[in-house]
């Protein structure tokens, strides 16, 4: 009860804040970016976190999101809304296909291959220009504003309907955890030997949450798209300001747990936005330096997440009551 | 003894991992009520046969029949529900659960089962120690009770047969009594196992009859005297 009176709270207080922000200011900007990547890196948490599988490739469904609602848009009209389906159904493919034989992989190895398959969708919309528009990348077609066309002026609606997606991702990430699957998912990532013996169908169940992983991300890729008008395969296939940035965004916040990638977002695009105003006039590079820098320093503080500050500060708390 | 039904049948087995054959025609049989041991040196084969019967080798052909079911068709998940329960090499717990849920989840094909909670007194009853621990959490257990987690696990299938592959291989003396005493017991409650084990001489002690698998191929089998009066046994495996 105490639980979900203090989410509502939360989620009160994030569906305020876009208002107090200047509606075409740069700020708001930066609190829709970062609530998309809160709901990205929530759906890598899926198969990075509850299944374990350190993917570094969520890129390639990402981008595949991005060009199958566009597309769709540009040769026939048909609204971002229905292509975000569209877009899932194909990123979930895409993620079947390329977890059929990366997922016997372990650790690094699965890492590693992940990592290329992104890399290759990046180089496949780079040269297939009849249907990309390759390297110059695509805009998306300007469409008299409205919600169902999904064409808005202002920023204000896409932050909301980020906000909206982090809540439902984050909702469909807590379902599975809980759930009969999740379970499943718990007892192959303590012990995969064991849960083969006890009947548990590994690899359907790791299957599943890739898929599911995938299509999310994939509609996720359609969101940045309508946000952010203009793309290009480096852009929306990048390993480093994607699939690793997903990744290190649920890493930093907590992995596995929920409020993970939402800490991680929260901190990570901000910083990092606020690193580049400052420093950009300095040398080149400068503001990627002093990130990174900001960045190890973090996990050689909190080595598996923000997450724990919150546990040892309940844990300090529940002291204190005790005490009295 | 012949007058049991014959509960697996191995003929022909043959198994491996990449391009070579670990296994080269194996057979091997079980009937029901029997307690049966493997014994042979390091990378004989010993665990890829009880992986083979679990589905768990990649490339495996011959005859596998349980029960009256052919387990070749079988995929490895579906395998416990027949009544096969696995004990892996290593101690396989789920850590960071209590010494109650890795039970509960062994008896995960059979969750509509009424009475788990009679099957986990049965285990405690066995291995008194786990229910003192029994809301501890697996990993912070001693590799012995760890060992005992894995083997109840196996048991709350209520299975009727039951691969052991080196149970006691790593723990102390005593402890590897008491795992050895609790298999006896559960045989005599008429569940059937096949035994693999390093401990030679434990193993013909506590088995009615066995195998000795040599590079992936069964070069002797009897009854446990037999064995254990065999020169040939007494020299390679009891150093005598
Ligand atoms: N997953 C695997 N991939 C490739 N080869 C394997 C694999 N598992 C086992 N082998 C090989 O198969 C052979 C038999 O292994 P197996 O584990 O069945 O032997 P074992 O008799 O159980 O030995 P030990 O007493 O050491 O447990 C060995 O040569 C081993 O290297
Ligand atoms: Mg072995």
């Amino acid at each position: 009860m105490k639980k979900w009176f203090a989410l509502a709270a939360v989620i009160a207080v994030a569906a305020v804040v876009p208002l107090l922000l200047n509606p075409t200011g740069y700020w708001i900007r930066v609190l829709t970016f970062t609530l998309l990547f809160a709901a990205m890196a929530q759906a890598w948490n899926l198969i990075g976190g509850l299944a374990n599988q350190t993917s570094l490739g969520h890129a390639a469904f990402f981008g595949i999101g991005a060009y199958t609602s566009t597309i769709l848009l540009l040769k026939f009209g048909i609204s971002p809304w229905l292509g975000m389906f569209a877009a899932g159904a194909l990123g979930g493919l895409a993620a079947l296909v390329i977890a059929i034989p990366t997922l016997r992989l372990q650790g690094h190895y699965f890492a590693l291959a992940t990592l290329a398959f992104g890399e290759v969708m990046r180089v496949i919309a780079n040269v297939w220009t009849p249907l990309t528009g390759g390297p110059g990348g695509l805009s998306v077609p300007f469409t008299p504003p409205s919600f169902a066309a999904y064409s808005f002026k202002q920023l204000l609606p896409h932050a909301y309907i980020a906000l909206a997606a982090l809540i439902i991702v984050t909702a469909i990430f807590e379902f599975i955890r809980r759930g009969a699957m999740g379970y499943r998912l718990r007892a192959i990532r303590e012990n995969q030997a064991a849960a083969e013996v006890i009947g548990i169908d590994t690899t359907k169940v790791k299957l599943q949450t890739a898929v599911i992983s995938g299509a999310l991300m994939a509609m996720l890729g359609t969101l940045y798209a309508q946000v952010a008008v203009f793309f290009d395969p480096d852009t929306v296939f990048s390993a480093a300001a994607i699939s690793i940035r997903v990744a290190l965004i649920a890493i930093l916040g907590g992995v596995g747990t929920a409020a993970g990638p939402i800490l991680g977002a929260l901190f990570i695009i901000p910083v990092e936005e606020l690193m580049n105003d400052l420093f950009s006039a300095g040398a080149a590079g400068l503001s990627q330096l002093i990130f990174g820098a900001i960045l190890i320093a973090v996990i050689l503080w909190r080595p598996r997440g923000f997450i724990t500050l919150w546990d040892s500060l309940r844990a300090r708390f529940a002291r204190g009551e005790a005490r009295r | 003894m012949n007058a049991a039904a014959l509960l697996l049948e191995i003929k022909g087995l043959r198994a491996g991992y990449g391009e070579v054959d670990v296994l080269h025609g194996i057979d091997l049989e079980i009937r029901d009520g029997e307690f049966v041991c493997i014994i042979g040196a390091n990378t004989a084969g010993k665990s890829t046969i009880l992986r083979a019967i679990s589905r768990l080798v990649p490339r495996a052909s011959g005859t596998l029949r349980f029960a009256g079911a052919d387990l070749s068709t079988r995929a490895s998940h579906e395998v416990p529900a027949l009544g096969i329960a696995h004990v892996p090499e290593g101690r396989h717990v789920f850590p960071d659960m209590s010494v109650e849920d890795n039970l509960m989840l062994g008896a995960f094909t059979a969750r509509s089962a009424s009475d788990l909670p009679e099957r986990m007194q049965r285990i405690f009853e066995l291995f008194p120690r786990l229910r003192e621990r029994r809301s501890q959490l697996a990993g912070t257990l001693s590799g012995g009770e760890q060992q005992m987690v894995a083997v109840g696990r196996a048991l709350m299938l209520n299975p009727k047969l039951l691969l052991l592959d080196e149970p006691s291989h790593g723990l102390a003396p005593k402890v590897v009594e008491e795992m050895h005493d609790a298999f006896v017991k559960i045989h005599s409650g008429g569940t059937s196992i096949l035994l693999v084990e390093q401990n030679v001489g434990l193993a013909l002690d506590v088995a009615t009859r066995g195998y000795v698998l040599e590079t992936g191929r069964i070069t002797l089998q009897g009854s446990s005297a037999e064995l254990s009066q065999n020169p040939a046994v007494r020299a390679a495996y009891l150093g005598i």
